[in-house]
């Protein structure tokens, strides 16, 4: 059974919330939309197309300590980085939920990352469906829908008097309000985002690493990180030791593939020192060796990329144009 | 899409890729949204039918001749981007023999975003002195060319006017945006060290937090080493996914070296920039 709230009820219930957890969610600022943690429900923007960053870096920070070493009077103490609160994060869009859910393979798979694993294990996630599709999107494509309820705890549906309240899992329905009321009437028919054909693209690249379309493709990259960065999959990291009198902490921030610092290795060799060899990589582990591992292509279809890149890379284009290749060569 | 220009660019790419004078021309091609630029590499003749020129053509092509220093290309060059040509030349890391300079004159560019085109002009080109570029081989032309005298640095002088504390608000809250992707550094034609100093481990210049204390670091690292060198493409605070307005940090310098050295970056390719120059007779400022 749906429930359905009230506007004013759903502000209500976010405001209760903020009792009990660290409620993170869209908020505007100056032209951009950023998950941030939030004071009062008003803070709150629901009228956003989609955030300029995805929702990962809640647990998968840019920036965290993950644990530091205390000196005090000849005692050495090993201090691990704790997480201090339940967080609820409202408004995911159904798109950036499943991005979590791919972050999690290698995460979570054993030995799994103890920080990204405890944060997991305290976050509810509270959907919003979209009711637009927008020019970048393409989601339906890459296993998921404007629509799709199934990697949040709560998904919403707003609609003419509210939001359609869809609760699927235990941890939803704890954090339900009694003010919510039963909701009998149908989901309203979600928008259709392109269609991007991916059917052949795992086999159009193992046949096409050494093509000259990469070399191609790489002259006009620029290899900065926003790709990386903006992507909901992403999950490269660098981790530094930062000493300070005898204090030491152990850092890792975001890093990414495209950064020729971040593929060289120890006694200076680079494997992949030039520009085409990085951005081969990103496509060739989005597309190609993530699936193998784990079974789903590392691409959700938000589009971010394509939107934030200055010099349009375009994966939809890339996953065409290899497909296309193929079946050229094949032929 | 500007047909004049567009034509002229075409015509000329064809005889330069025809005549083997260059290995590839370095233009623009309509983006995947159908309706802005992005930069394009012509290799084969076929290839030239897909350059164009209008109002989205914002990037600096300027940047790819430093990928591409063993082979002579061709590069489109709007009268601001020209500038960056000077400064390459000038800094010895591309040799005048091996770049064709395809020379636009300009009427602007507008603001864009992927599958978004303003009606406006960006702002830097409201105020732009610049109708022709500085160098080129040819030179696509096109009327009328209007010479604008716009305040330069309205936004400068409003910033100088705060007081510090203010300042440094707002720039701690811009920083803190910061994700550090260093895509203002990637697209810059003067950020072109082998190894960034943000990048170099040993020693450990800035650190890897992404975090305002770092960012800071590095935003202000950046901009005074384009200090004299930057020539007000505006291509870092286009690509900014954060939208930091770096050209303010970017022209109070460019205004500072006006102020202090009466020079502008890439106006010719043969003075050098008062950072990589020292005269004896130069006051240090300090006890002498």
């Amino acid at each position: 059974m749906n429930l359905l709230a009230s506007k004013d009820n759903l502000i209500r219930w976010l405001d209760l919330l903020l009792h009990e957890h660290v409620v993170i969610a869209p908020v505007r600022v100056q032209g951009l939309t950023l998950f941030q943690p939030i004071s009062k429900a008003e803070e709150v923007d629901l009228d956003f197309d989609n955030t300029t960053l995805p929702p990962k870096g809640w647990f998968l920070p840019p920036t965290e300590t993950l644990f530091s070493v205390q000196r005090n009077d000849g005692q050495t103490k090993l201090v691990p980085a704790m997480v201090e609160r339940d967080a609820l994060i409202f408004g995911v869009r159904p798109c950036d939920a499943r991005g979590i859910a791919l972050m999690d393979k290698p995460l979570l798979q054993e030995p799994s990352d103890a920080l990204y694993r405890e944060r997991h294990a305290r976050t509810v996630l509270v959907g919003l469906s979209c009711r637009q599709a927008r020019p970048e999107c393409f989601c339906t494509s890459m296993g998921s829908a404007p629509n799709d309820a199934s990697y949040v705890d709560i998904l919403l549906t707003e609609i003419e008097v509210g939001y359609i309240v869809q609760v699927t899992s235990k941890k939803g329905k704890m954090l339900l309000p009694e003010s919510f009321t039963e909701y009998e009437g149908v989901l309203p028919t979600p928008p259709e985002p392109r269609a991007v054909p991916i059917k052949d693209v795992m086999p159009a690249m193992k046949g096409l690493f050494d093509d000259t379309y990469w070399e191609r493709l790489a002259d006009r990259c620029l290899h900065c990180s926003i790709c990386a960065y903006v992507c909901p999959t992403c999950y490269c990291f660098d981790v530094r030791d930062y000493s300070d009198r005898g204090n030491i902490e152990r850092v890792r921030s975001w890093e990414s593939c495209q950064s020729s610092g971040f593929t060289r290795i120890a006694g200076g060799y680079n494997p992949r020192a030039t520009k085409g060899s990085r951005l081969k990589q990103r496509f060739y582990h989005k597309l190609l060796y993530f699936p193998e591992q784990f079974q789903d292509i590392a691409c959700v279809g938000c589009g971010r990329c394509i939107k934030a890149c200055p010099v349009n890379i375009d994966i939809r284009e890339i996953i065409d144009d290899l497909q296309q290749l193929e079946a050229k060569s094949g032929a | 899409m500007n047909l004049e220009l567009t034509q002229q660019i075409r015509d000329q790419a064809r005889g330069l890729l025809k005549s083997g004078t260059v290995k590839g021309v370095i233009g623009y091609e309509r983006a995947s949204d159908g309706l802005t630029a992005r930069p394009f590499f012509a290799y084969e003749l076929t290839g030239t039918d897909q350059l164009i020129f209008d109002e989205t053509c914002s990037h600096n092509l300027v940047k790819y001749l430093l990928d591409k220093k063993g082979e002579k290309m061709a590069v489109v060059v709007k009268p601001c981007d020209s500038l960056a040509i000077n400064l390459l030349l000038n800094e010895e890391q591309i040799k005048r023999e091996m770049v064709f300079i395809i020379g636009v004159s300009c009427t602007g560019v507008v603001e864009t975003a992927w599958n978004q085109k303003s009606q406006t002009l960006q702002a830097r080109c409201q105020t732009c002195r610049l109708p022709k570029p500085v160098v080129y081989d040819f030179l696509a032309e096109q009327e009328p060319i209007r010479r604008l005298e716009g305040e330069l640095y309205p936004d400068i002088l409003e910033m100088e006017a705060k007081p510090i504390a203010s300042r440094r608000e707002f720039w701690h809250e811009q920083f803190g945006r910061c994700i550090r992707c260093y895509a203002c550094r990637q697209i810059c034609p003067g950020c072109y060290c082998p190894e960034c100093f943000a990048e170099q481990l040993s020693p450990l210049w800035v650190g890897i937090r992404i975090a305002l204390g770092e960012n800071e670091l590095w935003q202000t690292n950046r901009t005074l080493h384009l200090a004299g060198r930057c020539t007000g493409c505006n291509e870092c605070e286009r690509a900014c996914p954060m939208d930091i307005p770096l050209s303010l940090l970017n022209r109070k310098l460019e205004k500072e070296m006006e102020e202090l050295f009466s020079f502008r970056a890439g106006l010719t390719s043969e003075e050098q920039p008062p950072f990589a120059t020292f005269r004896k007779e130069e006051k240090l400022g300090f006890e002498e």
